[in-house]
């Protein structure tokens, strides 16, 4: 068996194969003769931002550690690292402890060499006999698809006698995703280590935080998305409910949405976030957090699309109110077909950005635990001590509200261009008409 | 359309006896501490047209607006075929859909096309169908001239073309009366002569008209009846000749002079 190995040695693309001849002998030929070298630890650094993991594609360095038995003293040691693995030799390391209580360092003149992924460390001099060895690879990044690495290798004694190296543990890699390969990737790249070299680039544009912090923030933006979403299509009906109220004969009604609109509109929406989310729990009602951001969204949102609509109907002429009428049509009918369709044209421009007023203002939820965009922005700040994650927040914001902010410019342009027509009485040719959204 | 008990060119005084399908009693409306109307008396009769002039701040927009009660008269009564309208638990929306008006600022519902326009309120309050109600809008808006123009929206016309389809929405209603207030005062002269040829065309077919306005020549050649009224009362009426040839007034005379 040795000797088997001895010849497959010299072919390290066949040592996986020869490994498992060597395991399927241990079985068949247990037990096995004269146990040497006994591996005592081979482990690889933590290099997760957090927790123990050993990541993929990430650098870090193993330590493997082995006993040797009395009688041997190592000439050369060989350890063959997993297909696709990546490594350093230029810090490596070896140490040497003897003694009883392996207390005494020994200085070897260890010189490193590798041949293909097989890391091989020549001693100039063969250890001490039954010498503890520690061996240390640097800058070593295994495959992106993680699992399980298997090493295999064979050390070399003084005499010339080859022996396999038994019994070697497997490290568990955690696989990585390509996103955070590119991460690793970048922080590797001389143009960003130069990029961040700069204190000011480094803080607010970070390019791996960039790249680290897209898919999380990116949560946030959806999550932001869904509140205002829910949010908005509420508050559409309660301002206009609202709206209603307020221009009403009845002076209770004017009165209730008077005081409501007023009262919303003049606090602001942090402290009525606060009063809603610490105050309903203390009262004994337990609404969760993401219907709660949603409701206090809308009912916030409501009061001032109130004044939008309100000031929509009221921008009506009163001759169209009476033009209805005349044709006989009822107060409901004429508010139906005449007045809301014309308030909801008049209002898109006002309402887009009231729109963009409350997704921004989703933000606040942050303060409350919603984890929106800025809550997954501030986790990974507090992580990594970057603003950038800041900087990514502050783009999935205009990602929504620049290309609305020019919509409700077009839609504003349109409408002011119609009035102008309208109210010079000019006949406009249908294609300028055709011509807008 | 109203079968006029008038013939073309039958322009004559109504005949005496027959009830007025508009009486206007002692009508009176103010708006706050100011007397707009101060006693009003006029009757309509079938088919007739009675042109209101006078100088403006003399009330006559405000009657024409009291009679399908856009205005609500303080005190007096105005009785449309045979109901006194001014009662509470008439059905307002019925009374009006038989009373046409039309507005010197036209008054479209700029989010509907032409035919649309027209439509509306015969599908909303007559009840019509939608082919009905679309068949009836084509045939009107044939009548003012404006067929090429069904699927434009009002912005895209001229004043003069939006106050043809004014008319057209009030004649699809199948009016009993029409009420013009002011109907060409808005618009350039050049447009004021297509507006008013279906106003004559109208009053030709059989059409009761109120007709509130400043064209003297339409009063002299379309009216049966010229009422002159000043500061809230009715100074002076008759036929065209006797208002504009021998005005009893000073003040008649006054104002004819002074536009013409």
């Amino acid at each position: 068996m040795t000797h088997a190995t001895h010849k497959l040695r010299r072919r390290p693309g066949a040592l996986l194969a020869a490994a498992l001849l060597a395991a399927a002998c241990a079985l068949v030929l247990a037990p096995a003769p004269a146990a040497a070298l006994t591996v005592e630890k081979l482990s690889a650094r933590p290099n997760a931002d957090a927790g123990s993991e050993v990541l993929a594609a990430t650098p870090t360095r193993i330590n493997w550690e082995a006993q040797a038995e009395e009688g041997e003293s190592l000439a050369s040691l060989s350890l063959t690292l997993p297909e696709g693995t990546a490594f350093e030799l230029d810090d490596a390391r070896a140490t040497v402890l003897t003694g009883a209580d392996l207390m005494e360092r020994v200085e070897v003149d260890a010189s490193f060499s590798a041949e293909g992924q097989t890391v091989t460390a020549s001693f100039a001099e063969p250890l001490p006999d039954g010498a503890y060895l520690r061996i240390e690879i640097f800058g070593v990044e295994f495959p992106n698809a993680g699992g399980d690495m298997q090493l295999t290798g064979s050390y070399e004694l003084a005499d010339g006698e080859v022996r396999d190296i038994e019994g070697m543990p497997a490290i568990p890699v955690t696989s990585v995703s390509p996103l955070d390969a590119l991460v690793a990737d970048l922080e590797q790249q001389e143009w960003v280590q130069a990029w961040n070299s700069n204190k000011f680039l480094r803080l607010f544009f970070n390019p791996p935080v960039i790249v680290s912090s897209f898919p999380i923030v990116f949560n946030g933006f959806l999550m932001a998305l869904v509140i205002v979403l829910v949010a908005f299509p509420l508050a559409i009906p309660l301002g206009f409910a609202l709206s209603l109220m307020r221009t009403s004969r009845l002076r209770l009604l004017r009165a209730i949405a008077s005081v409501y609109v007023n009262i919303v509109r003049g606090t602001p929406a942090f402290l009525q976030i606060y009063i809603a989310f610490f105050g309903l729990p203390l009262a004994g009602i337990q609404i969760p957090t993401y219907p709660l951001g949603v409701v206090v969204m809308a009912l916030n949102s409501s009061a001032y699309l109130c004044e939008i609509f309100r000031a929509g109907i009221q921008a009506i002429p009163k001759g169209q109110t009476e033009a209805a009428r005349s044709l006989g049509m009822s107060g409901a009918q004429t508010t139906v077909y005449v007045i809301i369709p014309q308030m909801f044209r008049n209002v898109i421009p006002t309402m887009t950005s009231e729109f963009i007023l409350l997704y921004k203002d989703t933000s606040l939820l942050a303060a409350v635990g919603v984890m929106e965009v800025v809550m997954y922005a501030k986790t990974i700040v507090a992580s990594t001590g970057s603003i950038t994650p800041y900087i990514v927040a502050a783009i999935f914001y205009l990602i929504v509200t620049l290309p609305l902010a020019r919509v409700v410019g077009m839609l504003e342009a349109r409408l002011s261009g119609e009035q102008r027509s309208g109210k010079a009485q000019a006949a406009v040719t249908p294609q300028a008409h055709d011509s807008g959204m | 359309m109203q079968t006029g008990e008038k013939n073309l060119g039958a322009q004559a005084a109504p005949a005496a006896g027959a009830e007025p399908i508009v009486s206007i009693r002692d009508l009176h409306k103010s708006f706050g501490d100011t007397q707009v109307l101060r006693g009003i008396d006029l009757d309509v009769h079938r088919g007739e047209v009675v042109v209101v002039l006078g100088p403006s701040g003399s009330g006559k927009s405000t009657m024409l607006r009291c009679v399908n009660l856009l205005e609500t008269p303080t005190s007096g009564q105005i009785v449309f075929e045979g109901t006194n309208i001014c009662e509470k638990g008439v059905d307002l929306n019925a009374v009006r859909s038989r009373l046409g008006m039309v507005f010197q600022q036209f008054n479209l519902f700029p989010h509907l096309s032409v035919k649309r326009n027209v439509m509306i309120a015969q599908q909303k309050v007559l009840k019509r169908s939608r082919e009905e109600a679309e068949r009836v809008a084509i045939e009107q808006l044939t009548r003012v001239g404006l067929a090429e123009r069904l699927d434009f929206m009002p912005s895209q016309l001229s004043g003069g073309q939006q106050q043809r389809v004014a008319i057209a929405r009030a004649l699809a209603m199948d009016p009993h009366v029409m009420l013009f207030d002011e109907a060409t005062s808005a618009l350039d002269p050049e447009l004021v002569r297509d507006v008013l040829a279906v106003m004559r065309e109208l009053a030709q077919g059989g059409m009761t008209m109120i007709v509130v306005t400043h064209e003297m020549g339409f009063a002299r050649d379309v009216a049966d009846r010229v009422v002159f009224m000043e500061g809230g009362v009715i100074v002076e009426e008759g036929t065209p000749e006797q208002v504009f040839e021998h005005p009893k007034s000073p003040r008649t005379a006054e104002f004819l002079g002074s536009i013409d």
